[in-house]
């Protein structure tokens, strides 16, 4: 939908606000936020000032010599030994975070890793307590029922539409559902699926050792605001900053994804191409 | 007579729409969402409230009227242009039943002519243009219990400044207090979405209680005890309220099927389409562009294309309503019933929906309603309607739990307000919020022009932080205007924060802001202040 309408003759300009957001605000900072049990989304701000502290203190080339990471520390307890390395780039700015384990308190770090191992903290941020997404363990002795009795409460409660598969609701009136979401609708609509869709949650405790595991491939860049850009010949919406990013699904397999910008005036243009092939083997255990 | 009930049944309805109120322009097509949420849902909903109250059928329902909600019902300029819209939609409607007298249309065209002079009626002999006095009567009658919402329907786990919480729940409190003349109990958190830790606000601004989705509770810790079908309280003492599957289910499930019946109204054949062009352009916006203008004139028939649809019966889709009322009811009996035995324990049964479902989108919604008041009322005695205060003034002996992060939106987190579609606002968002509260810090005894920006930027941050602009990109539909109302109120807070640093206000410019964003016209910018969140905070934790 968009917006329709004559200006009011006695008003001036209705749109002199529309401009672009600011593509940076002078500070070196970071943030990170929750999504869900397994995943946090992270973004950041390094000034050139910072970049040139760092290139001062550490060698010119510092940039390409270095590995930039997202150090993921676990924060759950004080001690803070435990943490992970994620490879990014750091032009990127923002990064989605995905964490083995739900239900901790996490913080992370961007920096450079240095050939020889060393880390170099280039900012931090806050800490996010990610939910469990599960079942309790801890039982309550004043409120304590016998675990038969709780294994049916979580059924009539609502965990029977646990991994039913989403949106029967959904699917049988989504073309109506289209339409209320697009006027009114907070999430009603998906209220049935809102917990059915994540997977292996549940109650866990029957069964017996079990692994999961996927993965998906993050597809990030930046060009001029105002290009034109297609992955796999389909445009791509950019942000105001000129920055894209996409998430597909990752099958088995090659994928190939070529990606196109063509300046505004259409005079000018860049490829880039990015093969991927994926290949998973499992035990069959 | 008392306490024969099994359990108990409260019926929650969201009622929410983002400020929408463009006075630059004469005529501005996304403020008919509020004008057709108005004749389809919060009148009817009020029709239905009058009627029960007459016929001295009593009735419990919570209703929350988010803060932006109510800064629009009681704007003068929307009120103009809701006069304009009913006026125009009437004048159609006399049009219509003239022009369909002998034809298989005339009862639908006389329906429409009646509900928009009953729309009229209740508007302006009933409530004098203030329909907020309508919600409030029956609230104050003990048959209503109004609560409120973050002050512009925040996403509050995506806040990281503890500031802002606090501004969303003060402010919105505040704002409760000047409308409805003492505070709020309860709250909606907007899109269910609860982050642990964060109703200390709550419990600093007298709010005892507030609404969460299933695995709110269900994942909470310890284990409850009761699954949703009692409240909780959070370690700070506020509870929890969850909503059941089942009944929600039951109304939107594909097998049960209420609002996808045959009979019903069908919402995409619609007159805007339908009717000549020179005749229905009067009706449409300035561009007259053939949009959907709210009446129609078929029923969903069946799974057939939209030329063959069948004409609406106003009548049959009535009865079906009160049959679907009935088969409602009668789940409810069984599921309280059931519940009582096993959980031995009064259960609550809490359904929570979208206000703007019934008469918006399930045309007969608000029939269903009223017929589901009346039976409830008449015809059994196992369920007993509540609100979420009454109950907890029956049953104050309730578990303790912790519980967990969730909304009710897909996936049930927060990754439909934060995916590739919409997170590059949060760098935006954020930085606004910790200007404005490094300048209520900073300012804390400002007046005269730094004081009247400073409230201004108040307005442009709450506004800014809208779930409603990430919500449409997500979803995609009415993405362009989302976008540009969240850039639009960024910009206008980079705009003031600047003149505000520099020492340069413009008056002309912040006058100009001030006419085009005027909600909350009592804000104090101190409400961010890190102060004010401490102490808030330490009081409550008492």
């Amino acid at each position: 939908m968009t917006s329709s309408g004559q200006l009011n003759n006695k008003n001036q300009q209705p749109d002199s606000d529309y401009k672009s957001l600011p593509e940076s605000y002078g500070n070196t900072e970071a943030a990170l936020l929750p999504r869900d049990p397994n995943w946090m989304f992270i973004y950041w701000e390094i000034t050139d000032n910072s970049k040139a502290n760092l290139a001062k203190e550490h060698g010119h080339d510092i940039f390409e010599k270095a590995r930039h990471v997202v150090r993921v520390y676990d924060v759950t307890s004080a001690d803070s030994s435990k943490y992970f390395d994620i490879p990014i780039m750091i032009d990127a700015r923002n990064w989605y975070i995905n964490v083995p384990v739900g239900g901790r308190a996490y913080c992370c770090e961007v920096g450079l890793v240095l050939p020889d191992g060393r880390f170099i903290g280039i900012v931090k941020t806050n800490t996010v307590n990610l939910p469990t997404g599960r079942v309790s363990e801890v039982t309550d002795e004043k409120w304590m029922s016998v675990s038969s009795d709780f294994d049916k409460l979580l059924q009539i409660s609502g965990v029977e539409y646990i991994g039913k598969g989403s949106g029967e609701v959904a699917k049988s009136l989504a073309q109506r559902w289209e339409m209320l979401r697009s006027v009114f609708s907070r999430a009603a609509s998906w209220g049935v699926s809102s917990i059915s869709s994540h997977a292996p949650a549940g109650p866990a405790p029957e069964k017996k050792f079990w692994l999961v595991a996927d993965c998906e491939l993050i597809l990030y860049g930046a060009t001029e605001p105002d290009a034109l850009v297609t992955v796999a010949g389909r445009k791509v919406a950019l942000n105001p900053d000129g920055t894209f990013s996409m998430r597909f699904a990752l099958p088995d397999g090659n994928m190939d994804l070529p990606i196109k910008a063509l300046s505004k005036d259409e005079t000018d243009s860049r490829q880039i191409e990015i093969k991927v092939i994926r290949t998973t083997k499992n035990d069959g255990k | 007579m008392e306490n024969k009930e099994k359990g108990y049944f409260a019926l929650v309805l969201h009622a929410h729409l983002p400020f929408i109120r463009h006075p630059e322009y004469d005529d501005f097509l996304e403020e008919d969402w509020y004008f057709e949420a108005m004749c389809e849902t919060y009148l009817p909903l009020l029709d239905i409230y009058e009627r029960l109250t007459g016929e001295n059928t009593d009735f419990r329902v919570t209703m929350s009227l988010t803060p932006p909600l109510c800064n629009m019902m009681t704007d003068d300029l929307l009120r103009e242009r809701f006069r304009r819209y009913y006026n125009q939609r009437l004048e159609l409607a006399e049009k219509e039943v003239v022009r369909n007298r002998n034809t298989q249309f005339y009862e639908v065209a006389k329906m429409y002519e009646r509900k928009f002079r009953r729309i009229r009626e209740l508007y302006e002999d009933y409530y004098h243009g203030n329909i907020l006095d309508g919600f409030k009567k029956f609230q104050d009658m003990g048959k209503l219990e109004i609560i409120t919402c973050g002050a512009t329907h925040g996403f509050l786990p995506l806040e990281i400044r503890k500031e802002a919480v606090y501004a969303q729940i003060k402010i919105a409190a505040d704002d409760y207090k000047l409308r409805f003349g003492r505070g709020p109990r309860g709250i909606w958190l907007a899109e269910c979405a609860y982050n642990p830790g964060d109703e200390i606000y709550l419990k600093a601004n007298g709010i005892r209680y507030f609404f969460l989705e299933t695995h709110g509770i269900i994942y909470g810790s310890p284990r409850p005890r009761y699954g949703v079908y009692a409240p909780v309280y959070c370690p700070s003492g506020v509870a929890a309220f969850s909503r059941d599957m089942e009944s929600a289910h039951q109304v939107w499930s594909a097998e049960m099927g209420y609002p996808g019946d045959r009979r019903y109204r069908e919402f995409y054949r619609d007159l805007g389409y339908d009717l000549e062009y020179d005749y229905v352009k009067p009706y449409l916006h300035q561009d007259g562009v053939r949009r959907n203008i709210g009446m129609k004139y078929y029923k969903i028939t069946g799974k057939v294309g939209l030329n063959e649809k069948a004409p609406y019966n106003p009548g049959e889709a009535r009865e079906m309503a009160a049959s679907h009322a009935g088969n409602f009811m009668f789940n409810r009996e069984r599921q309280i019933e059931h519940l009582n035995g096993f959980l031995g324990r009064k259960p609550i049964v809490v359904s929570m929906y979208d206000a703007e479902l019934y008469g918006h989108w399930w045309y007969e919604g608000p029939d269903f309603l009223e017929f589901l008041f009346k039976k409830l009322h008449y015809d059994q005695k196992t369920v007993k309607m509540i609100t979420p205060s009454e109950y907890l003034e029956r049953h104050p002996d309730n578990q303790m739990i912790q519980p967990s992060m969730s909304s009710w939106g897909d996936k049930g987190y927060n990754e439909v307000w934060l995916n590739a579609s919409n997170d590059w606002m949060y760098r935006h968002l954020h930085k606004a919020v910790e200007r404005m509260v490094d300048m209520s810090n900073r300012f804390p005894n400002a007046d005269g022009i730094l004081k009247r920006a400073l409230n201004q930027c108040a307005r442009e941050v709450v506004l800014g932080m809208s779930s409603d602009w990430a919500f449409l990109m997500t979803v995609g539909t009415a993405k362009t205007y989302s976008t540009k109302r969240f850039i639009e109120h960024t910009n206008r807070f980079i705009g003031l924060y600047e003149q505000i640093m520099g020492n340069r206000i413009e008056e002309r410019y912040l006058a100009d802001i001030e006419w085009r964003d005027n909600i909350f016209s009592h804000v104090d910018y101190r409400v961010f202040s890190t102060g004010a969140q401490e102490r808030a905070a330490a009081a409550a934790r008492q």
